[in-house]
């Protein structure tokens, strides 16, 4: 599961992760992060579901972290589509893959949600879904 | 190049005979490529007549002439603007131009003249709003109305470059991401974006220009065009030929003429363009058989940003096509702009159009040059550079000086920036009159603690409008000028550029 995390000046400091980690033992990968002195956004990747992952959740929250689902987040529309190829290297996250014919294919469990995409396609048939 | 475009293995009529019995053989590039390698040029050359190539990318240099016919009251239009895109009206009083890269004044970066295109071959109604000057034959001051392409007189797609023979690949060696019209380029070699159709590219499979030139019939936006002359920029012998072209609107289609936009950059027109290759003499077969391990590019490093960017690699298209181009002991992924997939539609179509006799070959009337000397723009008027306004007098710091000793320097030469130097006079870091207050209220006391370390700096050289851009970007109000051994020989403050270089410009 994906989540997105978002630090406040607080708690930005503490070792919330690694806590988790020592805690758990679970293989948190974190996928993106933008740190700074009093902020901090943070996407990871939770080896995780059921009763765990909701105990691991909590723990963010109690620690004052904002936790987001990463859910779904782009839709090409294939129609209009030119199969240009402006998306693919523009991904950081490998999640969009050009076919033998060049048609594009979108790999979700690769998405991280950043939507490069969206801005990247000079025809604009990727749509951001959502927030 | 000795009879540049000599009929020896066929001609022209020749060709046109066999399309009108039926009995052409035409062939894709890609097919061609491949017949080749099956059975040598010689009977390729003598087995194919025509080639047929094509390319569907970015073309910003593209537009359309319009003509909208007489209002009543009539207007001598002197602006106007098609969905809120300015169009050039200084033509006659109704004619207009309409560029693909000139933007939407209300929507700047989402839509613009290329999609105004788009708008008007797929039937929409658009916006058309005029200004005029007023004269005695010419009544109306203003007019608002909405047109359809069916509705307006003439519509002619004339794009002064298109199809270039190939294009530069671009990676992005900064640390920031840039938007550019080689699309989103990764920050620290992140990606690799390139253009331009490989071995289907039309100028590169006849790249002598031996059967490409005015009056040469071509598939354009989906409809016949003609190309009346080489396109601006044409520079064939480092194989960036270019040709300009005009067509009718009207039989042109949306699916190959599709309004677009390079995020932060600009909105341009993505155009399909066809050219059938006859296989004249051996000389164009052999380049027609071009395959893309054969046909190469360089990728340019847009982190630098000047004109003469520096090439990071010369790669082939075939690389390129494969996905990854290694760089640096680094595989950094490689992708296209321009569609492989609407460039071999493009040239199958072209194919079948000929096939059923539909398309017949013309004879250029004069063959576009295969030599043209480039020439780059010289700017006449002088631009200032940082060593015409910097200050050179400058007041130094050492990493020995206590916090006190910089604090009264400062205050007694009023200034706000002091380089910390070491014993060689090079930069090591920065103090600022912020840094300072900060020092006391936190009861620092050594200088290194609190310096700025990694330092925003200029060369002597820099032009002071970039400079500036940085510092605003930055949030600073002072960068230090050093030479290449990172020696300080200056500084440079918002202070001096306003004192020094507005008072002078207003002069
Ligand atoms: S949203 Fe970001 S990660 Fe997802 S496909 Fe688009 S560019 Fe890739
Ligand atoms: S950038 Fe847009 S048009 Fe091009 S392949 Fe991706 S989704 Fe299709």
């Amino acid at each position: 599961m994906k989540l997105k995390l978002v630090y406040s000046h607080e708690n930005v400091k503490k070792p919330i992760l690694a806590k988790i980690v020592l805690k758990t033992n679970l293989l948190i990968n974190i996928i993106e992060a933008k740190v700074t002195a009093n902020m901090g956004e943070m996407i990871i990747d939770i080896p995780s579901e059921g009763e765990q992952l909701r105990e691991v959740i909590d723990y963010l929250r109690s620690e004052g972290v904002t936790v987001k689902e990463v859910v779904r987040t782009i839709e090409i529309d294939h129609d209009r589509c030119i199969a240009c190829g402006a998306c693919v290297s523009s991904c950081p996250a490998d999640a969009i893959k050009q076919n033998e014919d060049w048609s594009v294919r979108f790999i979700e469990e690769n998405c991280i949600g950043c939507r490069i995409c969206v801005y990247a396609c000079p025809v604009r048939v990727i749509q951001a879904l959502g927030d | 190049m000795e009879n540049r475009g000599a009929e020896e293995l066929r001609t022209y009529e020749e060709i046109n005979r066999r399309i009108q019995s039926g009995d052409v053989v035409v062939m894709t590039a890609t097919e061609f490529i491949e017949y080749v390698e099956s059975y040598g040029l010689e009977k390729a050359s003598k087995d194919v007549d025509v080639v047929t190539t094509g390319t569907f990318g970015a073309m910003c240099s593209s537009g359309a002439f319009l003509n909208f016919g007489h209002a009543d009251p009539p207007i001598k239009m002197v602006r106007c603007w098609l969905n809120d895109v300015p169009a050039y009206a200084g033509i006659a009083a109704v004619d207009c131009y309409i560029g693909a890269s000139c933007m939407s004044e209300t929507r700047p970066f989402e839509y613009g003249g290329g999609h105004v295109i788009e708008d008007l071959v797929s039937g929409k109604e658009v916006e058309l709003r005029a200004e005029g000057r007023v004269t005695d034959c010419y009544p109306r001051e203003s007019l608002e109305t909405t047109i359809t392409l069916n509705d307006i007189n003439q519509a002619m797609l004339v794009n002064p470059r298109n199809a270039y023979e190939r294009y530069n690949a671009a990676i992005n060696s900064s640390n920031r991401t840039l938007y550019t019209y080689l699309g989103v380029l990764l920050p620290n070699y992140g990606n690799i974006h390139y253009c331009g159709a490989g071995e289907l590219s039309p100028l590169y499979k006849d790249m002598n220009f031996e059967t490409i030139g005015i009056g040469t019939r071509i598939f354009l936006g989906g409809g016949i065009g003609y190309i009346i002359g080489e396109g601006t920029q044409h520079n064939p012998q480092n194989q960036l030929g270019t040709i300009s072209v005009c067509g009718n609107l009207k039989q042109m289609s949306s699916e190959y003429l599709r309004g677009a936009t390079f995020y932060r950059y600009s909105t341009t027109l993505y155009v399909g363009v066809g050219i059938p290759i006859p296989i004249i003499n051996k000389r164009v077969a052999a380049t027609a058989a071009l395959k893309d391990s054969e046909i190469f590019t360089y990728i340019i490093d847009f982190g630098v940003p000047s004109r003469n960017r520096p090439i990071v690699k010369k790669v082939s298209y075939a690389e390129l096509k494969s996905g990854k181009v290694e760089i640096n002991n680094m595989e950094v992924r490689a992708s296209p702009l321009s569609s492989f997939q609407y460039a071999a539609k493009i040239a199958n179509t072209l194919k079948e159009w000929i096939e059923k006799g539909k398309f017949l070959l013309s004879r250029p009337v004069e063959l576009i040059p295969n030599y043209r000397e480039f020439k780059p723009l010289i700017i006449k008027k002088r631009e200032f550079v940082v060593k015409d306004v910097m200050t050179r007098e400058i007041v130094v710091g050492r990493l020995s000086d206590s916090i006190k000793d910089v604090a009264r320097l400062l205050t007694e030469r009023g200034i706000d920036h002091l380089p910390i130097v070491d014993d060689e006079n090079r930069l090591i870091g920065i103090v600022t009159s912020w840094d300072l207050a900060k020092a006391i209220a936190q009861d620092k006391k050594d200088l290194e603690s609190i310096m700025t370390k990694r330092v925003i700096t200029a060369k002597e050289n820099d032009l002071i409008d970039i400079v500036v851009k940085r510092m605003a970007e930055y949030k600073i109000s002072g960068v230090p000028v050093v030479d290449e051994k990172n020696h300080v020989i200056g500084i440079l403050t918002t202070d001096d550029i306003s004192r020094k270089l507005v008072g002078r410009r207003l002069l």
